[in-house]
């Protein structure tokens, strides 16, 4: 480390070589000798003062106002000075609040993890990207004992820290439902009751929960307040909302849910996902549904994996690599 | 101690009458200019503190001699109403929104050491000390 | 932040006409400006959404919070004015079969 009657030393010289030839090259020693000196975190003040002692020593004869004026100069560059050492400090809170942010966001991914289970006849493709550092949507999977695979995507209002924090809460207090097969509708009858209870009062969350029985191929779901999904018809080639009506989790202690069914031929496919992948905000507006639909079709030779991560690729190339919300997006697909 | 002598601050033109004092003083010992600047600097923001939210108090400058080193402290003292959150007048950023107990952080970073007791209702005492290299 | 929020608040009768964005930045705003408002006992709030250009689900979640407030102070609370896309928001979430989004700025039902 330079010591500062180093760096004093450094800018007499530089300052005195300009003052011998004005080019355009001693200008360049000044701002280098800047970069030099932030790093030393010198401040504007003592700046000034290397600058009027070099002077003084350059010059017998200054007038006296000259030296004044740096005087005067010095006194208002003080406020400068603290408020750059109060920016540095900032800077490295800032430093210390991004780690710790990483760091949270390491152990909520390691909480919520979750994996994609193997199904007889039912190919699983799943991506979830947080805006921010924390997700505040949240995928699970689970498989009972008869085979039959439950998938829950959730998402909850709002974003970042507060959001993700609540979607541990979910995460739990699914793993502590009972251990028989998980119909959806009772599955989103019990976490409202844990939502309500626990969680602020306007804070929410939209879940869907579906169930997958290889068997009989019967999708059976049910929804929260949740974006609805889509399902493609492979017979008719045709796409359809998913709907199921429902209100959000959290708002009502007693809400019922209702439960739908659906009978999954080879070929049919089911589109789950957040908000955040309707409301992708592009240059033109908002993404529309049937942009997404073309998303799909485009990618549909592809296995599930590779459609959602080619798909989120595009959705995010479309609003120029900024996510304004987390997003996530499930693709169940029924083998031929 | 050595010698001290104070300013009564009642309104904005005893901070200028602290400063002069603080810079007299620091000339005394022996405190190049841009030490001048940041004693006086230190005043100011306590002065200004004292007037704007405490209504009136005193700031007075002592010199320190201590194991061959010397010193200047000042000591800002009021019966305002006192600081109910002394860690967070103490935080940077919080400076900038204004209030009692704005810009000591500055005064903090801009004196070698900094002592603050306060008691909610009854008011604040801050010492801050430079010493000559 | 670009929202605004008119408030006329007499005898328990609290129009507002919320003008703008309503999003995670604005939302605080709107939150601590109508709050107390449903705190008042048999209150009958009117929202008017009319000129809100975006509202994302933080949005949501500030009616919502209002809702409860006014029903828990045996109050009347009225959403009006909303676009298509805030319709669709209120039917997903299955909000609209709790909260009345569909009467008339003056009072009347449709």
């Amino acid at each position: 480390m330079e010591s500062r009657e180093n760096l004093e030393e450094k800018y007499r010289e530089a300052l005195s070589n300009y003052l011998k030839e004005q080019t355009e090259q001693a200008l360049y020693q000044g701002q280098k000798y800047s970069r030099k000196t932030i790093e030393h975190k010198i401040s504007p003040e003592e700046i000034i003062s290397f600058h009027k002692s070099t002077l003084m020593d350059t010059y017998e004869d200054l007038p006296d106002e000259v030296l004044h004026s740096l005087d005067f100069l010095l006194e208002v560059m003080m406020g400068y000075g603290i408020a750059y050492r109060e920016h540095q400090n900032l800077k490295h809170l800032q430093q210390e609040l991004k780690s710790e942010i990483e760091i949270a966001a390491n152990v909520q991914h390691t909480l919520l993890g979750t994996h994609i289970p193997k199904v007889k006849d039912l190919e699983i493709g799943a991506i979830s990207v947080p805006a921010r550092h924390m997700n505040g949507d949240y995928y699970h999977f689970v498989q009972d004992e008869n085979q039959c695979v439950g998938v829950a995507i959730a998402d909850v209002i709002g974003k970042g820290i507060p959001a993700a924090l609540c979607m541990s809460m979910i995460k739990y207090a699914m793993d502590s439902l009972p251990d028989h097969r998980h119909f959806p509708k009772s599955v989103l009858e019990s976490l409202n009751r844990v939502v309500e209870r626990n969680v602020d009062p306007s804070m929410f969350i939209t879940m869907f929960y579906g169930l997958f029985d290889p068997e009989t191929h019967i999708f059976s779901y049910a929804s929260a307040g949740h974006e609805p999904g889509f399902y493609y018809d492979a017979e008719k080639k045709e796409f359809t909302d998913l709907t199921a009506r429902g209100l959000l989790l959290g708002v009502e202690k007693k809400t019922q849910y209702e439960q739908y069914e659906k009978y999954v031929a080879p070929g049919d496919m089911i589109v789950l996902m957040s908000d955040g992948v309707t409301e992708c905000r592009t240059s033109e507006g908002f993404i529309e549904r049937n942009t997404l639909i073309e998303f799909i079709e485009k990618n549909m030779h592809l296995s599930a994996q590779e459609m959602v991560n080619n798909i989120y690729k595009q959705l995010e190339k479309m609003q120029h690599f900024q996510l304004r919300d987390d997003f996530t997006l499930i693709i169940l697909k029924r083998n031929v | 101690m050595e010698f001290q002598s104070c300013v009564k601050i009642i309104n904005e033109w005893d901070i200028v009458a602290a400063r002069q004092l603080g810079r007299n003083v620091a000339k005394e010992l022996g405190f190049g200019t841009v030490d001048q600047a940041r004693i006086t600097t230190a005043i100011s923001e306590l002065a200004r503190n004292i007037y704007l939210y405490a209504g009136q108090g005193r700031v007075c400058i002592e010199k320190l001699y201590e194991n061959g080193k010397s010193g200047l402290l000042i000591i800002a003292s009021d019966e305002g109403p006192g600081i109910p959150d002394v860690r967070k007048v103490m935080e940077d950023g919080f400076s900038t929104s204004g209030g009692l107990g704005a810009g000591l952080p500055g005064v903090k970073r801009l004196m070698d050491e900094f002592d603050l007791d306060t008691n909610v209702g009854k008011g604040t005492e801050i010492r801050a000390t430079k010493w000559l290299r | 932040m670009n929202i605004m929020i008119d408030v006329k608040d007499i005898d328990s009768k609290a129009t507002v006409k919320v003008k703008g964005e309503i999003d995670a930045y604005t939302a605080p705003k709107l939150r601590e400006t109508l709050f107390p408002l449903s705190e008042q006992q048999n209150v009958h709030m009117v929202v008017d959404l009319s000129e809100v250009s975006y509202m994302d689900s933080t949005g949501l979640g500030v009616f919502v919070g209002l809702f409860k407030s006014v029903r828990s102070h045996n109050g009347e609370f009225r959403l009006v004015g909303l676009s298509e896309r805030l319709r669709r928001l209120f039917d997903i979430t299955g909000l609209a079969d709790i909260i009345d989004i569909n009467s008339n700025a003056e009072g009347g039902v449709k």
